[in-house]
């Protein structure tokens, strides 16, 4: 997956449900264009024709009731097809589906999950996504992270998506069709790829001033490393031995950070911001905003009111400038 | 104009004059800006010091002062300056602060003083000539253009009159006398400003900062001064987080900068500008005022 | 020269430009490629701290503006603002200037001269 198509419908994931939607699409657009051909090809024909040797009843009939009811039949069969396809890879019926568009199916609010399936759990907050990671093991059986997914390739993992404000939208254009966020209430979309790389994905759903820039990456993986991965995740972060991180540690500490921001294994255990036990490991600052390096964080958690106006964190405004460069330090090397 | 329009009756001769004298009145504006101009951009004006005025350039100048000075200092009251402490007071400070460029009986200004362009006037005969309130007003806020600094910053209020007591006494002094008056000075100081300043307004604030000269070094929104690029431009100063790249941006921290650059960074190239505690909070509070 | 000579120079910059006197000391960096320092501020985006004319959405203002920054006379009010101080600068801030909020940036030396190349531009 080359970097400048990193989020597009065009550009869909290999084994993906977009894939199935692209090729939807394609053949949709397609064939519409080879109608529209045709027709003007005829009313061209009727125009300029001196003798119009066929009969209008033929026409009526064969060009008016035959060839849109096969086109029609053809192409309901194929669109039948290619939902039960994605509804396959979200593991139920259509019938289910249609059932749970309008609520009766008493399952519907929170599905169980799905045997054997790695389910995570994402919540769309104005402007960010809180990450939670529910696998069957038990080692890994609860942990929260935000703004960044990480997926094993070649395997079927299903995000229940919900909101804790107003609505939200989660779309990852590569990778699936869009699922509403909706508060009160818990939707399920199941991805899946089989290629390896960087997929991004947006807030599709006006959800305030700073729904532009609410993003997030998806990163596919081997399924080893996803593993390695996610058990790191697991940890809690570990105490800096380093001077200068040390003073980033204090200085986060003694800032007004752990009011709302969790650094597990520390006194650090707000919740109204992103959990940051690993953020020097994630592709993004902000929700998809900002690269992640030393010098986005430091702006960030001196500026963030000018990066994204609006959001909830403030501008840290106590720190100097060392204590501001210790502290980005810090969270940098929490990976 | 077509034959069908007639002409209204009053476009008569008189009118086309006023056209007339109104067309040669803007052309000679014009002709007159465009002279100017080109006199600006030839650099024929020289503005070396050693090129001396014209006379009456001179003249009208010095009338300026007079009228100005004499309409600004009609409202002011002088103490009474006739006490010995006073002018005692008053030569210590002149000697401190304004002999090097007035000189004083007998003594010639420093270098720096004499080589200026409009030279600096011997007091012995300004103070022979003006009331003391004039002196106490030119004293106070300076003369612009001249070299004349405000000593409004620099002085208390009793500073200056005191200097102004000893002017007046000026004129009647001899060498011997000067000098035996200056020994006699020698141990006393001369007060500075205190600088307090309750009821700060925008406008006051803007000429503290000029009286700091902070100008010759920051542009400051509000402040006319040089294009400087030797300190941070000090504009839309209340989004910046921080200041002197390290500090955050607060009232009390910028407080602490202004009074004592070298204390929150021993190398910053900016001065301690010896600025009084209120007037660097009236600084701070300006800067961080603006959006 | 006479002042009639210098008064017909005078015309003569009337008609050809009319502006102002000619720029003084122009820094300039060897081997500083301005076009790619503009790249390079973007991909690392330090317009999340500065205010960085000609690079989109560089409004920060948690370091100082850097527009007109050929004309300061020093870095971080401490050094003289000269080609290699500034490039030195530019990748390791706090090694210069121990207060400083700005961090050591991950930037090859070719790229910090691109950089300061850059910002002489403006």
């Amino acid at each position: 997956m080359s970097e400048q198509h990193v989020q597009s419908v065009l550009h869909s994931a290999p084994g993906s449900g977009a894939e199935l939607l692209e090729e939807l699409g394609m053949v949709l657009y397609v064939g519409a264009a080879l109608i529209f051909v045709v027709v003007m090809g005829l009313l061209l024909h009727a125009v300029f024709s001196r003798r119009l040797r066929a009969s209008a009843r033929a026409w009526v009939i064969g060009g008016g009731i035959v060839f849109p009811a096969v086109t029609l039949f053809v192409l309901l069969t194929y669109s039948l097809a290619v939902g039960s396809a994605v509804s396959a890879l979200n593991s139920g019926t259509a019938l289910q589906l249609l059932l749970n568009c309008f609520g009766i199916d008493s399952n519907a609010r929170i599905p169980p999950p799905l045997p054997g399936t790695l389910r995570i759990n994402v919540v769309g907050k104005q402007w960010w996504w809180e990450v939670r990671y529910r696998a069957a093991d038990g080692e890994l059986r609860n942990v929260p992270l935000a703004n960044e997914l990480r997926i094993p390739v070649d395997e079927p993992v299903e995000l229940m998506v919900s909101s804790g404000d107003v609505i939200h939208s989660f779309w990852v254009p590569s990778l699936a069709g869009k699922v509403d966020m909706i508060p009160g209430r818990t939707n399920r979309l199941v991805v899946r790829t089989s290629e390896p790389g960087i997929y991004r994905g947006q807030c599709a759903e006006y959800c305030g001033g700073q729904h532009a820039l609410m993003a997030l990456y998806v990163v596919a993986e081997p399924r080893e490393r996803f593993y390695d991965w996610l058990r790191n995740q697991a940890q809690p972060a570990r105490a800096p031995t380093d001077p200068f991180l040390r003073s980033g540690y204090d200085a986060f500490m003694q800032g007004r950070c752990p009011e709302c921001h969790t650094v597990r294994g520390t006194p650090a255990e707000g919740t109204s911001g992103p959990d940051l036990t690993h953020i020097g490991g994630r592709h993004s600052l902000a929700a998809g905003v900002l690269k992640n390096h030393i010098g986005t964080m430091a702006g960030w958690i001196a500026g963030s009111q000018d990066v994204k106006p609006g959001n909830l964190m403030p501008d840290s405004e106590i720190h100097t400038g060392s204590q501001l460069r210790a502290l980005a330090a810090w969270l940098e090397s929490l990976e | 104009m077509p034959s069908w329009i007639h002409k209204p009756s009053w476009v008569h001769k008189p009118t086309r004059k006023i056209v007339l004298l109104v067309t040669g009145a803007i052309a000679l504006v014009l002709f007159g800006a465009l002279g100017a101009a080109v006199v600006l951009l030839s650099g024929a004006y020289s503005t070396a010091a050693t090129t001396q005025h014209f006379k009456i350039t001179h003249r009208l100048l010095d009338a300026g002062l007079r009228y100005s000075v004499r309409a600004s200092a009609s409202d002011i009251q002088a103490p009474i300056l006739d006490e010995p402490h006073k002018y005692e007071q008053g030569a210590a400070c002149y000697r401190l602060h304004c002999a090097q460029c007035h000189g004083a009986p007998g003594i010639a200004p420093d270098e720096e003083g004499r080589g200026m362009l409009p030279i600096a006037s011997n007091l012995a005969q300004s103070a022979r000539e003006w009331p003391a309130e004039w002196l106490y007003y030119v004293t106070k806020k300076g003369v612009r253009m001249s070299g004349m600094p405000a000593w409004e910053f620099r002085m208390s209020e009793e500073s200056l009159w005191s200097t102004v007591a000893f002017l007046t006494r000026l004129p009647s002094l001899t060498r011997a006398e000067y000098a035996q008056l200056s020994q006699y000075s020698a141990q006393l100081e001369c007060e500075s400003a205190e600088g307090a300043e309750m009821q700060a307004s925008e406008d006051r604030t803007k000429i503290v900062f000029r009286q700091y000269a902070c100008h010759s070094c920051h542009r400051i929104e509000g402040v006319v001064g040089p294009k400087s690029y030797v300190g941070p431009a000090l504009v839309e100063w209340s989004h910046r987080k921080y200041l002197a790249g390290t500090l955050p941006n607060n009232e009390e921290n910028l407080v602490r900068f202004i009074l004592d650059p070298q204390a929150v960074r021993p190398h910053s190239l900016m001065p301690k500008l010896e600025v009084a505690p209120a007037h660097a909070r009236q600084m701070a509070r300006y800067l961080l005022e603006l959006e | 020269m006479s002042v009639t000579a210098r008064i017909a120079i005078g015309w003569l910059y009337l008609v050809l430009c009319g502006c102002m006197a000619p720029e003084g000391y122009e820094p300039h960096v060897p081997e500083g490629d301005p076009r790619q320092g503009r790249e390079v501020l973007a991909e690392l985006e330090c317009g999340v701290c500065h205010v960085i004319p000609g690079v989109p959405g560089a409004r920060g203002r948690v370091g100082p503006a850097l527009a007109d920054y050929k004309r300061n006379v020093y870095i971080a009010g401490r050094y003289p603002n000269d080609p290699d101080i500034l490039t030195r600068f530019v990748r390791d801030a706090p090694s210069m200037s121990p207060d400083t909020a700005m961090p050591a940036i991950e930037m090859s030396e070719a790229q910090a001269r691109d950089i300061a190349a850059y910002l002489y531009s403006l």
